[in-house]
């Protein structure tokens, strides 16, 4: 896949990329980054401008084309209602007092009221962790509980 | 003085803001209505009419000069010697024939008209130089910047680019600078030291540009740049060098530095605002009348130039490889005359009463800002409907 690059004196660079069938996609990137595209859908033909982008949407386009876009979503703002109870997202983080012990030693369920339905680590996730669970740095807790557990949870995290 | 000035300086800003905001809404290029801006607000048409009018103050005439250094400053930035180097078999044979078609046709055309080898050459610089500002800025708006023309439409202005700076530092030292080739000796010989102790600044002088360059503040960066190329052209300009020439030079420099886009980001609204006063200044200079007297010589000059233009570029894009009626669209895209030409008209108007009769700098004058408005219409329009202008070539399938 050829890709042929063109300075044009004045306005920026332009990009020309061959799609099949004598089909064209050519780019003007403009010096201040605005994009417009253009499709020549046969080497005879005119080229029709299909898109004319500033630099935010051309950045963003791009990255959709890529395959690297997609929103993020920040796990600590997550909840999931249900009923009284919500799901909430917790992170073991450096240096917590729950690093290296299980959950029964935490005695979570007791202390706070919430349950630990799943704990996420890495790639993977353990579903149900049984009482002899033995919690690591970094580690995702899946819990369940209504707003006042989840908020003592909290504290007990630290 | 000083308030009458500024509200002359109003005028002008006003004058070319208001026009601009005309070209925008009709789709045209402002180049030439700012020419008439100038035109209309002058002694002879303003003043003629009993108005109050604007003056040629010293404020417009330096502001038209930096104008002038911008330009070519710009064209010394974005001059792509890659261009040149990976499209030399068929660039060559564009450029040339580009070059060798309406050089000849303009030395023709105002030896004729105007009975003079002098006149020749100036109107043989004005004729043969096609407008990189125009030409680019219509590629764009109609999508063909997309189409395989560019290439040879772009390829022939780099290379006329070239050959204006070698053209304006001759013709300001040997046309403009003394009477016989004897008496110009010691002018040619300043000139070419002068650039050629700048062209070695070019070639060694990128470390310590970059080092100037090499600021995070806007301001400073702007300054910098302003203050080395006003200086350089001025002190060229006081050697007896054409300041155009040694702003180009000065742009090339810049253009091998990795800043070359800040500054082509930074300095544009300065170009276009000193440009703008540059196209208003010629205007300011332009009796109609005289414009008028020169109608018929236009009318040649129109009549045959234009062809020549779109034979040269249908060759070009042959050249190119292109089929005929992309290589006639190369031609009707180079119809179009602009800054560079009247450059040389100021370079003459520069010049008059000391080698050229004031009476004949006049006319070329005048020559020069009517064939540059009739010629950047012309090649627009010419671009804009050039389906029509295709349904007469032969069909090829």
């Amino acid at each position: 896949m050829t890709v042929y690059e063109t300075d044009i004196p004045g306005v920026g660079r332009k990009f020309e990329m061959d799609i099949g069938g004598g089909e064209r996609v050519v780019v003007v990137v403009h010096h201040d980054r605005r994009c417009e595209v253009f499709r020549r859908p046969d080497p005879d033909a005119d080229s029709e401008k299909l898109l004319d982008l500033s630099s935010d949407q051309a950045n963003k386009l791009g990255s959709i084309l890529e395959g690297a876009y997609f929103e993020s979503v920040d796990v600590g703002s997550l909840t999931v209602p249900l009923g009284d109870a919500i799901i909430e997202w917790w992170e073991v983080e450096d240096g917590s007092s729950f690093a290296g012990r299980t959950l029964a030693e935490m005695n979570v369920r007791a202390e706070t009221g919430v349950s630990v339905i799943a704990v996420q680590r890495g790639d993977e996730t353990i579903a149900n962790p049984d009482p002899e669970f033995e919690v690591a740095d970094g580690d995702l807790l899946v819990t369940v509980g209504t707003r006042a557990e989840q908020n003592a949870l909290e504290e007990l995290l630290g | 003085m000083a308030e009458t000035l500024l509200l002359q300086a109003g005028v002008m800003f006003a004058a070319v803001a208001a026009v601009g905001v005309l070209a925008d809404r009709a789709g045209v290029s402002p180049i030439p209505l700012y020419i008439v801006a100038g035109i209309a607000v002058n002694e002879y048409v303003a003043g003629g009419a009993g108005l109050p009018y604007v003056h040629e103050s010293e404020f417009v005439a330096v502001g038209a000069e930096l104008g002038i250094v911008f330009l070519l400053l710009f064209l010394g930035l974005e001059f792509d010697l890659g261009r040149l180097v990976r499209e030399r078999s068929s660039l060559l044979r564009a450029g040339v024939a580009d070059f060798a078609v309406n050089f000849a046709v303009g030395l023709a055309l105002g030896w004729a008209l105007f009975g003079s080898l002098r006149a020749g050459v100036l109107v043989a610089g004005i004729v043969y130089i096609s407008s990189s500002a125009v030409i680019t800025k219509t590629l764009l708006d109609l999508g063909w910047i997309a189409n395989p023309e560019s290439g040879p439409v772009l390829g022939t202005l780099v290379f006329e680019d070239l050959v204006i700076a070698v053209y304006l530092a001759v013709v300001s030292a040997v046309v403009l600078g003394g009477g016989t080739l004897a008496e110009a000796a010691p002018t040619v010989g300043v000139a070419v030291g002068f650039l050629a102790v700048l062209g070695v600044l070019v070639a060694v002088g990128e470390p310590a540009l970059a080092r100037l360059l090499d600021t995070n503040s806007a301001e400073y960066f702007v300054l910098r740049v302003v203050g080395l190329t006003v200086l350089v052209a001025g002190a060229a300009l006081a050697v007896g060098v054409s300041e155009a020439v040694a702003a180009f030079f000065v742009g090339t420099a810049l253009g091998t530095t990795e800043f070359a886009h800040v500054v082509e980001e930074r300095l544009t609204p300065v170009k276009d605002t000193f440009a703008a006063v540059f196209f208003f200044w010629i205007g300011l200079l332009t009796d109609p009348a005289a414009v008028v007297g020169v109608l018929d010589v236009l009318a040649v000059a129109v009549a045959v130039s234009a062809p020549a233009k779109v034979v040269s570029g249908y060759y070009g894009g042959q050249a190119y490889g292109l089929t005929d009626r992309r290589s006639l669209r190369v031609g009707l895209a180079l119809v179009t005359r602009g800054e560079f030409s009247l450059i040389i008209a100021a370079a003459a108007t520069a010049a008059a009463g000391t080698t050229i009769p004031v009476a004949l700098a006049n006319d070329v004058y005048a020559f020069a800002v009517g064939y540059v408005l009739v010629m950047s219409v012309l090649g627009t329009v010419l671009m804009q409907y050039s389906g029509a202008v295709e349904r007469y070539l032969p069909a090829t399938g």
